[in-house]
């Protein structure tokens, strides 16, 4: 066995912490001494040769562990080698030692020689002392009587458990050196992690037999797939990905036990030594010694199990025009079916690289190395929060523990603080929001408020109010309506984009589906469901069947999807916002129609709709030519640095999940009072005398709206309050959106001239200026109850008094009427007369 | 460079050892080198580009594979169909006291003592095929390949055989090196104990070879592919579906069986490696020395050395309108747009919308029309650009066919699909077959991809678990009787051909110089001055004040029009003589359009 030289453990072999403990016999090779033989094991390897290939007979065709033979050969190679190792001190007995011997090995450190870790000058009695004092000492607050790790001990000890989790941080935390040169040499530094804590075991419990392993996870930065490299074989890593594949379970052979064919006798079982079996080349039995007569009895082996595993870079990580990496990952034990295919997890392990050799049976090897990770830790990244943090790396660090700050995390939280205290936060925020799409800047704002979202409530009584806010556009054809929606589908946490058309109710919402080949009933989710915690985005909302409109309803306002259906009855979340968008009934808007009329949807689900905007063409000279300029810029200007103050996609979608996570804006008593007078205003005037259903009226929805809203507008600010301003601002998005201040609320018709959508926030304060201008000139020149004048005389005055801007006649005769809303004139057509 | 020591073009290896050894005398430490150069890159790059190498080097191709001879220097040209992540390899090795280097190789030259002291480094792979859809006088001119090695044949062989014995053993590079360049083929034969044969009768001699080499040899085109191994380049310089010349060291061993598959599905775990699909007994290696992107003007064979000058280009584009026009059996209109929509190109991509794109969708087309000049536009088209496709859409192919490429997870490859194209190439889409039917999910993802492809450039590849956008650059021509509601094309044109007498044969050199026009014109870069601009956006204001139906995206394609107009003519500026173009040709198609409805 001594000759035996491939490097052991590379795939199970003993060196990984995984497998010491994987075995119910864990201690008799996982003991103290174990340590030292693994480090002679590697020494060794650069000294002998590998053995000759058919020494491998230890593994017969029936127990699969080919795979681990594999990897042996080719590790050594990978390290550095030319050192002299000074582990050599260490007495080679102890691998020969019947593993009862073992027992009392942990004494034996203290008393040898100082030694290192091969290569390094890492002394095995420092970090030895320093692991000791970590666990015995750590603590996470200073009033805790017992260490963190002393407790989670006892506790496992108490389960009989197997495994010790150790968060990395704590280990920075308490000892940065030890972390340095846990991540740095994870091999020695772990089993000698396992060796103390074995040692910590038995003095606890003596009669404990288990073997318990350290499993470190969080460590304080995690590599990209893609930027793994050389350098970081054979250290610690953490790698985010999604799981592709994993194979079946391969029994692993631990420890394998022969008898001989002569006299039937048993040998002692034989453990795994580096990977290999040594079978004994001539019978135990002292009567016997037949030679080459022993076999390998299947039956009476042990085996673990192992599991390979590919993980794959997520989406978000992958430049562009790149295909994703993969990389294989290691299970043992514990481990094994730890994930499923298409989860997302965290892994902490260890990168490893194995030559590569050219033929089963050739003892040559490539110069190529695969490597893989021997995997410590898998952590499940929890899919309702999954995709809101991915979009921003580091987040879900802060979520695991406030104190896990990266340094990157908290520079990233501090700009993003920044921004929300800059005054103009708000517009930049609209501005950056579909920056291609011109104008209609009052969308973006609902829009806006739809991403970050308002407060969902759930009163013990177990009444909820969502914080969703659901937003319908409709609008005359080529109004940009279905870019909106593609962009904000694109820059939602979890959204999903559906035509309506294509739509069916089942789909949107869940179906129950027989498992072709077992004949179960599957629920399956639909758009909706997916969409839980994200945006939905439903394009053509008109052309979708009134069957599967009414199944909105319940998702709607319960958020919840009910399914009643072959056996199956379940409530499934939906807490999603829906974003639609339609076209007016007849495809365009027809103004001598109301507003209802014209949308023609059935007011139970209007009314569900928190902000319904009209996006009108119109036209106006004005508008076109900024269209015209905004089409002309596309071509001819480099798209990249055309808006400067622009917030780039990553960083708005940091910010709107930054925001929607920590965040939580309440009501300020000023703010309550607004919104309370401003509802019964609006009620009033829904109440119009004679505005019979032409107008949508305000419903008590509403002020859940006007909440959402404003919560949403305080959330942008990064502010807990909400106030009087956010309430304000709630109540113009939402007349607005109805284009309300435009209609006429006895015929509930939109005078097509006082649109606002649309226009920006410049340019209504242009309109204002000429409000204002056109009144002076009016109070300057005209006599109360005087002589009309001409509109054209007027708008000669204004040009004399604006020098320098363009004035034109539609501009002036808007403001004209605005006036004339206001009983300061009268028009009678183009003349105006004072009153 | 004067009297090289070695043969960059046989021996390369031997130049990059040279260049090792002589890093490494120099006092550098061999440790430095992970992921640089150290003189290697640029000793080819001197000999390819500026000693008028690159014309030497055989371009790798299924005729060429069978007497290229390993660890010599060839090109490739072709696309990046998926990437293979990176390979660790050792880079760098101690023999004895000396230094050694395995870069740009797949097995150690010197045997590696398993104690010795050695770097790694990594390299990345690339799977790489010829471009989809390549036409075949954009292939590399066979003439040009010359065989170098046809000539030093077998009579010596056997003595040869036992010099090159004697190299091995040797190690003086010089000698080696002289050896190598004598004796190449010599080499090959020794190694491989393949039979050696003259380029007449190399068909036998393949069928001869091993079962699975034969399975790349004798499948032409499609099959054939290329592993390429890049070293010390940035991720963001080679992109999915680029398309890329490499010169670098071959690798190929038809005749390698020792990984064939005996290893069971542990060894490798679940066959995770890709390679393992890919051995190098059946996809030859290429160690990439030099690469470099390529535009459509490479895959000229000829490139007239016309100036920009007006007369010459506007003389060109008449002839080349009149050769559409008795292709389109004489509609000048429609030829007029089909010239700019060969012109069009994604120039700039802002947010979703791709700008430049000019996808023409020709209607009226009935049974006879459809086969008369759907296939002599075909013709014509793949006459004119080096990548083209053609698709006939039917219900059954939406049915059936894999339009977007798809990642396989137990080979970890990306398996590709027939919109993985390469950027410029051209798609003609048939529509005129399709019949009534049912679309099964297949069908209506297909039809969705397609959909996704016209609007915005875009093809989503299918991960199993999420799906990923990529980038296209596809000239889309859709031929229907109608309007395409499944497929909405920036411009649609009813085509109403006048006869359908056959156009005149075209002789090749005025192919050659179209296409030329074609790639060079399509490449010019435009812009507008700040009065022409003026102009332009009071235009598209009085237009769309005329009508309200104009959307941004009519007033987006005519700027595209103007644009594709100007670089027609060979001009970088759009002036008021080409807007006005613009205008009629608007004119004339809207004619057409309404006095079709």
């Amino acid at each position: 066995m001594a000759s035996d030289s491939s490097p052991a453990n590379i795939h199970g072999g003993p060196l990984s912490p995984d497998s010491l403990a994987s075995s119910p016999i864990g201690n008799t090779f996982s003991s103290p001494g174990d340590s030292r033989r693994q480090k002679r094991g590697r020494r060794s390897s650069y000294a002998t040769p590998p053995p000759p290939p058919d020494s491998r007979f230890a593994t017969p065709d029936a127990t699969p562990t080919p795979s681990s033979t594999n990897p042996r050969r080719g590790r050594g190679r990978g390290r550095r080698s030319s050192t002299t190792p000074t582990a050599a001190a260490t007495p080679s007995s102890t691998d020969d030692a019947p593993p009862s011997s073992d027992a009392g090995d942990g004494d034996d450190i203290d008393e040898a020689p100082p030694m290192y870790v091969w290569g390094t000058n890492i002394s095995v009695q420092d970090v030895n002392a320093a692991i000791l004092r970590f666990l015995r000492h750590f603590r996470e607050n200073p009033q805790q009587i017992e260490g963190k790790y002393m407790q989670a001990i006892n506790h496992v000890i108490e389960i009989e458990g197997e495994s010790l989790d150790v968060d990395a941080q704590d280990v920075y935390d308490y000892d940065s050196d030890l972390y340095t040169k846990m991540v740095r040499y994870p091999l020695e530094v772990l089993a000698i992690f396992d060796i103390v804590l074995m040692d910590m075991v038995s003095r606890i419990n003596p009669l404990f037999e288990k073997h318990i392993q350290a499993r470190i996870f969080n460590l304080r930065s995690s590599t990209s797939m893609r930027n793994l490299n050389p350098s970081d074989i054979e250290k610690m890593v953490s790698l985010k990905g999604m799981i592709i594949r994993c194979s079946s379970i391969i029994p692993e052979i631990r420890e394998a036990v022969f008898r001989c064919l002569v006299c039937g006798y048993y040998s002692d079982p034989i453990v795994v030594d580096r990977g290999r079996i040594n079978e004994p080349t001539i019978c135990g039995k002292q009567e016997c010694l037949a030679r080459n007569s022993m076999t390998l009895v299947h039956n009476r082996c042990r085996f673990a199990d192992k599991q390979i595993v590919r993980l794959q870079e997520t989406p978000n990580e992958m430049p562009e025009g790149g295909t994703p990496h993969t990389v294989s990952l290691l299970m043992h034990d514990k481990l094994v079916d730890a994930g499923k295919p298409g989860d997302r997890v965290e892994v902490t392990g260890i990168y490893r690289a194995m030559t590569v050799r050219i033929g089963q049976t050739q003892r040559t090897v490539k110069s190529i190395f695969k490597t893989y990770i021997d995997c410590l830790h898998l952590k499940k990244t929890d899919k309702s929060r999954m995709d809101v943090e991915e979009q921003m790396e580091t987040e879900d660090r802060a979520n695991r523990n406030d104190n896990d700050f990266s340094v990157d995390y908290e520079d990233k939280v501090e700009h993003l603080k920044e921004m929300s205290k800059q005054p103009d936060i708000y517009t930049r925020l609209t501005r950056s929001l579909a920056p291609n799409i011109w104008e209609l800047d009052d969308v973006k704002k609902g829009l806006l408020c739809q991403l970050f979202g308002g407060n969902a409530l759930k009163l013990p009584s177990g009444a909820s109010f969502r914080g969703d806010i659901n937003i319908l556009l409709v609008g005359d054809p080529g109004t940009s309506k279905s870019q909106l929606l593609q962009y904000i589908h694109k820059l939602s946490p979890r959204g999903l984009y559906t035509s309506g058309r294509g739509s069916s109710a089942v789909g949107l919402t869940a179906y129950v589906a027989k498992d072709p080949e077992t004949g179960e009933t599957v629920l399956e989710s639909g758009a909706l469901v997916l969409s839980d915690r994200g945006i939905c985005c439903i394009d053509e909302f008109d052309k979708m069947s009134d069957n599967a409109r009414s199944m909105l309803h319940e998702v709607m306002e319960q958020q919840t999807v009910s399914i009643a259906k072959a056996g199956i009855i379940a409530s499934l979340n939906a807490r999603t916002s829906v974003l639609a968008c339609a076209n007016p009934i007849g495809s365009r808007y027809n103004p001598r129609l109301s507003v209802i009329d014209n949308i023609h949807l059935p007011p139970t689900l209007l009314s569900r709709f928190d902000l319904i905007y009209l996006i009108l063409d119109k036209a106006d000279e004005q508008t076109d030519r900024r269209l015209a300029k905004h089409v002309v810029a596309l071509h001819f200007e480099n798209p990249e640095n055309s808006d400067h103050n622009v917030i780039d996609l990553p960083m708005l979608t940091a910010y709107v999940s930054y925001a929607r996570k920590h965040i939580h804006p309440k009501l300020s008593d000023e703010a309550a009072e607004e919104l309370t007078r401003g509802y019964v205003e609006m009620r009033r005037r829904g109440n119009f005398p004679g505005s019979s259903k032409k107008v949508i009226t305000a419903t008590p929805r509403q002020i859940e709206s006007l909440i959402r809203l404003s919560e949403a507008l305080a959330r942008i600010r990064f502010s807990e309050w909400v106030e009087k301003p956010d309430v304000l601002e709630a109540f113009r998005l939402l007349e607005v959106a109805m284009q309300q201040s435009a209609t006429d609320h006895s015929t509930g018709t939109i005078d097509m001239d006082l649109i606002t959508t649309g226009v920006s926030a410049s340019e209504r304060m242009r309109r204002d200026n000429m409000v204002s201008t056109t009144r002076s000139i009016i109070m300057e020149k005209m006599q109360l109850g005087g002589p009309s004048t001409r509109l054209l005389e007027l708008l000669e005055e204004l040009k004399k008094q604006s020098a320098g801007a363009e004035v034109h006649l539609s501009d002036l005769r808007n403001a004209v009427a605005t006036l004339a809303s206001e009983g300061f004139v009268a028009i009678h057509g183009d003349s105006v007369k004072r009153i | 460079m004067v009297g090289l020591p070695y043969d960059c073009l046989s021996n390369p290896l031997g130049a990059v050892r040279l260049t090792f050894e002589k890093a490494v005398a120099s006092g550098s430490d061999p440790a430095s080198f992970e992921g640089k150069d150290w003189g290697a890159a640029d000793l080819f790059h001197d000999f390819l580009f500026d000693n008028g190498g690159l014309s030497q080097v055989p371009m790798l191709n299924p005729s060429a594979l069978k007497w290229v001879q390993p660890n010599t220097l060839v090109r490739f040209r072709g696309m990046i169909q998926d990437m293979l992540g990176n390979e660790f390899y050792v880079g760098a090795h101690k023999d004895g006291d000396i230094w050694r280097t395995n870069k740009f190789t797949d097995t150690s030259q010197f045997p590696m003592a398993p104690s010795s002291d050695m770097r790694i480094w990594e390299r990345r792979l690339l799977y790489c095929i010829p471009v989809p859809g390549q036409n075949s006088w954009a292939e590399f001119s066979p003439e040009a390949v010359k065989n170098p090695y046809t000539n030093s044949l077998s009579p010596q062989r056997e003595k040869r055989r036992r010099e090159d014995d004697a190299t091995m053993s040797d190690v003086d590079m010089q000698d080696s090196c002289h050896e190598l360049q004598a004796s190449l083929s010599a080499k090959k034969m020794r190694e491989d104990e393949m039979d050696f044969q003259p380029l007449n009768s190399q068909k036998t001699a393949t069928e001869e070879t091993s079962s699975n080499a034969s399975l790349v040899l004798d499948a032409e085109t499609k099959s054939f592919s290329c592993l390429v191994k890049i070293y010390d380049s940035p991720e963001s310089n080679l992109k999915l579906n680029d398309v890329f010349e490499f010169v670098g060291i071959f690798t190929f061993d038809p005749d390698l069986t020792a990984d064939k598959d005996d290893s069971d599905e542990l060894t490798h775990g679940f066959g995770e490696d890709a390679l393992l699909h890919l051995p190098s007994s059946k996809v030859p290696r290429l160690h990439c020395l030099v690469h470099r992107k390529l535009a459509i003007n490479d895959f000229l064979s000829v490139c007239p050395t016309l100036e920009l000058k007006s007369n010459a280009v506007k003389e060109l584009r008449e002839a080349l309108v009149g050769h559409l026009t008795a292709v389109l059996g004489n509609d000048r209109v429609t030829a007029q747009y089909m010239l700019l929509h060969l012109l069009s190109r994604v120039h700039a991509r802002a947010d979703t919308i791709a700008v430049g794109k000019l996808s023409l969708n020709l209607t009226c087309f009935n049974k006879e029309s459809a086969s008369v000049f759907g296939n002599r536009l075909k013709l014509a088209i793949e006459n004119l650009l080096p990548f083209t496709h053609y698709l006939p859409l039917t219900v059954d192919y939406l049915n059936t066919v894999s339009l977007s490429p798809k990642k396989d997870y137990n080979t970890n490859r990306l398996v590709s699909g027939v919109l993985q194209l390469a950027e410029g190439s051209h798609l003609t889409i048939d529509e005129t077959e399709l019949q009534a039917g049912t679309l099964n999910s297949t069908g209506v993802e297909n039809a969705s991809v397609l959909k996704s492809l016209m609007e915005f450039q875009k093809v989503e590849y299918d991960f199993t678990y999420y799906k990923m956008e990529m980038n296209a650059d596809v000239q889309l021509l859709i031929l229907s009787e109608g309007k395409s509601n499944l497929l909405p094309a920036d411009l649609i044109l009813p085509f109403q051909p006048s006869s359908v007498d056959s156009p005149s044969e075209v002789d090749a050199d005025m192919l050659k110089t179209w296409r030329w026009y074609l790639a060079t014109m399509r490449s010019l870069p435009h812009s507008i001055e700040p009065d022409m601009q003026k102009v332009v956006e009071d235009d598209l204001v009085a237009a769309r004040q005329a009508d309200r139906s104009l959307g941004s995206q009519d007033l987006s394609r005519w700027l595209t029009m103007g644009r594709l107009i100007s670089a027609s003519f060979g001009e970088t500026c759009l002036t008021m003589e080409h807007w006005q173009m613009v205008k009629e040709l608007e004119r004339l198609g809207r004619e057409r359009l309404h006095g079709n409805m």
